[in-house]
């Protein structure tokens, strides 16, 4: 076959995908994609073809946290951890900056949000049975997301430094407390001393902004990763998907695994 | 072998299968839902925070909106006069350390109840792990289920709907606590009361039929008989309760000495026992 010159759009194509290229074989090894064919098998990997809107809780929560990161991280930009000037800072923020009360309002309210998603989430996939084999290790790190996020909320509660953050957390910590053993021993360590002040008021900001939200991004991405790796489970109504119907033992009814003709009940678009 | 994990490795091999040939590609069929919701959760969210905010009057920055303050009062440690509350999702929290009584089975409320909640969420797929998915051939796990979201759903609601007594109205039952426990005559123990109507003891103590019952705290009506401390060993205990083990109340040093003693006398009054009169017992702790 004769080498045919490269055609000017060849080269454009060439040019254009250099640096996707340069970065695919800068993050792959012999047999293993890199970051390029990791997107690309992320957006095209087959997902089963009668999920719909039920499945889309996981994303939406998955937004609330990010709404919560983007305005957690302005927020910090003016926010004063401090018991004399914390209350103020968010006085400022609110009715003083451009779209403060906007920005405060979405991480207030954001905050619901993303716990109320959660919880619908984990009712979709308690539904659909999605935490049975093989996904039960993404259902426990679902359940530390929910856990961590309430967390979450309670650090961020104490922040506002007003009357109702300042009782609720006394009352928080002192609960705690309770705790057999190391309850005191948590208590002292919550709030910096024996009582709520300066260092409590660092510790939970410290927290809040760093230690959780950190595991958080851990955690939800260890979790979009299982999601992705083992496959988006199918409805549990699916004809085709919904686990091995009750009768003979699996290597008798191999006739049943044999893929269906395609589009065989099941509903696509 | 193990029949089950046989089935359920032969079910996954299915539905691996048959998602490669009968799916479709996340791009652009799922992503496009998931975008459409991702949309519709950032305008859920900006809605609620404008909400907020213009539901609040402008002359009055500090009232209440539709959707609550835009901020309240200063924290101030000082005046223990504040009913907390949690945020909406704690209200389950906050209710079942109601139905716990103070101090034998507390701690079932704080930690052994929602420990036993959580390590049940975590257990799940191990205890439930038939393969069957469809929710009305899973009867067992929907009835759990169902049940779960019934109590959560009490529990927030009962949460959210508990009232506490106001200050103001506590302190209008002092002289009739003072008539009917025998101190009216004592003026420092008559202040003690009203120290005690005002800070926030009733919040999670009763006393003669008023206040609330909160984290399972006793009820003080006859407390200088039952656990006879003496002014300065209910002041001291006041000051910081923790000293005596109970790290569930909250400590009140910030009242000072003067008030810590006039409460101390109220207490110590309280159950028919005026140290004035010399019908009392040996006051321990003194």
């Amino acid at each position: 076959m004769a080498k045919s010159k490269p055609t000017r759009v060849d080269q454009v194509v060439y040019l254009l995908t250099y640096p996707l290229n340069w970065l695919e074989e800068r993050t792959s090894s012999p047999g293993h994609s890199g970051l390029i064919g990791g997107i690309k098998y992320f957006l095209f990997r087959k997902v089963p073809g009668d999920i719909s809107w039920g499945n889309t809780l996981g994303s939406a929560a998955l937004t609330a946290f990010i709404v919560q990161a983007v305005t957690g991280v302005i927020l910090a930009m003016y926010y004063k951890p401090d018991p004399n000037s914390a209350y103020e800072s968010i006085r400022h923020i609110t009715d003083d900056l451009w779209a403060g009360w906007l920005v405060r309002g979405m991480h207030r309210w954001g905050a619901s949000v993303f716990i109320i998603l959660l919880f619908l989430h984990m009712g979709r996939v308690f539904l659909y049975g999605a935490y049975k084999y093989p996904r039960e290790l993404n259902w426990i790190i679902g359940v530390l997301i929910l856990l961590l996020g309430m967390l979450e909320g309670f650090f961020g509660y104490l922040l506002p430094w007003d009357q109702t953050a300042y009782w609720a957390t006394v009352v928080g910590v002192n609960l705690q407390a309770t705790g057999p053993f190391v309850g005191p021993f948590l208590g002292d360590v919550l709030r910096g001393g024996a009582e709520i002040g300066p260092d409590t008021l660092a510790r939970f900001y410290s927290l809040h902004m760093l230690v959780i939200p950190g595991a958080l991004a851990a955690l939800i991405g260890l979790h979009l990763w299982l999601v992705v790796r083992i496959g988006v489970g199918s409805p549990p109504w699916s004809p085709l998907e919904s686990g091995p119907e009750p009768g003979p033992p699996p290597a008798e009814r191999k006739g049943l695994v044999t893929p269906a003709p395609r589009g065989a009940g099941v509903r696509r678009r | 072998m193990n029949r089950r994990l046989e089935e359920r490795r032969a079910y996954y091999a299915r539905y691996k299968r048959n998602v490669k040939t009968n799916g479709k590609p996340f791009f652009p069929w799922a992503m496009f839902e998931d975008t459409v919701m991702s949309l519709l959760v950032v305008c859920v969210i900006v809605a609620l925070a404008v909400i907020w905010k213009f539901s609040t009057p402008h002359e009055d920055p500090g009232s209440s909106g539709w959707l609550g303050k835009l901020y309240d009062e200063k924290a101030d440690p000082g005046t223990t006069n504040f009913v907390p509350r949690p945020d909406w999702y704690f209200y389950f929290l906050f209710y079942l350390l109601r139905i716990f009584k103070w101090p034998d089975s507390v701690v079932l409320g704080t930690v052994g109840v929602p420990t036993i909640a959580l390590l049940l969420l975590i257990a799940l797929p191990f205890i439930d792990v038939g393969t069957e998915r469809r929710p009305l051939r899973r009867p067992v796990a929907m009835t759990a289920a169902i049940l779960t979201i019934i109590t959560m759903g009490v529990l927030t609601y009962k949460g959210a709907t508990a009232k506490e007594p106001l200050a103001a109205e506590n302190l209008v039952l002092v002289p009739q606590w003072a008539q009917k426990q025998g101190y009216a005559d004592n003026p420092v123990a008559v202040d003690g009361a009203k120290i005690f109507a005002q800070v926030g003891c009733m919040n999670c103590h009763t006393y003669e039929g008023a206040g609330t019952s909160n984290l399972g705290a006793p009820d003080l009506s006859s407390i200088g008989k039952t656990s006879n401390r003496g002014v300065a060993g209910f002041a001291d205990y006041v000051s910081n309760p923790s000293k005596f083990g109970n790290n569930v109340m909250p400590q009140f040093q910030d009242l000072g000495a003067d008030n810590l003693r006039k409460l101390g006398t109220f207490l110590q009054s309280s159950g028919n026992c005026n140290p004035k009169t010399s019908n009392c017992p040996a006051a321990g702790g003194q």
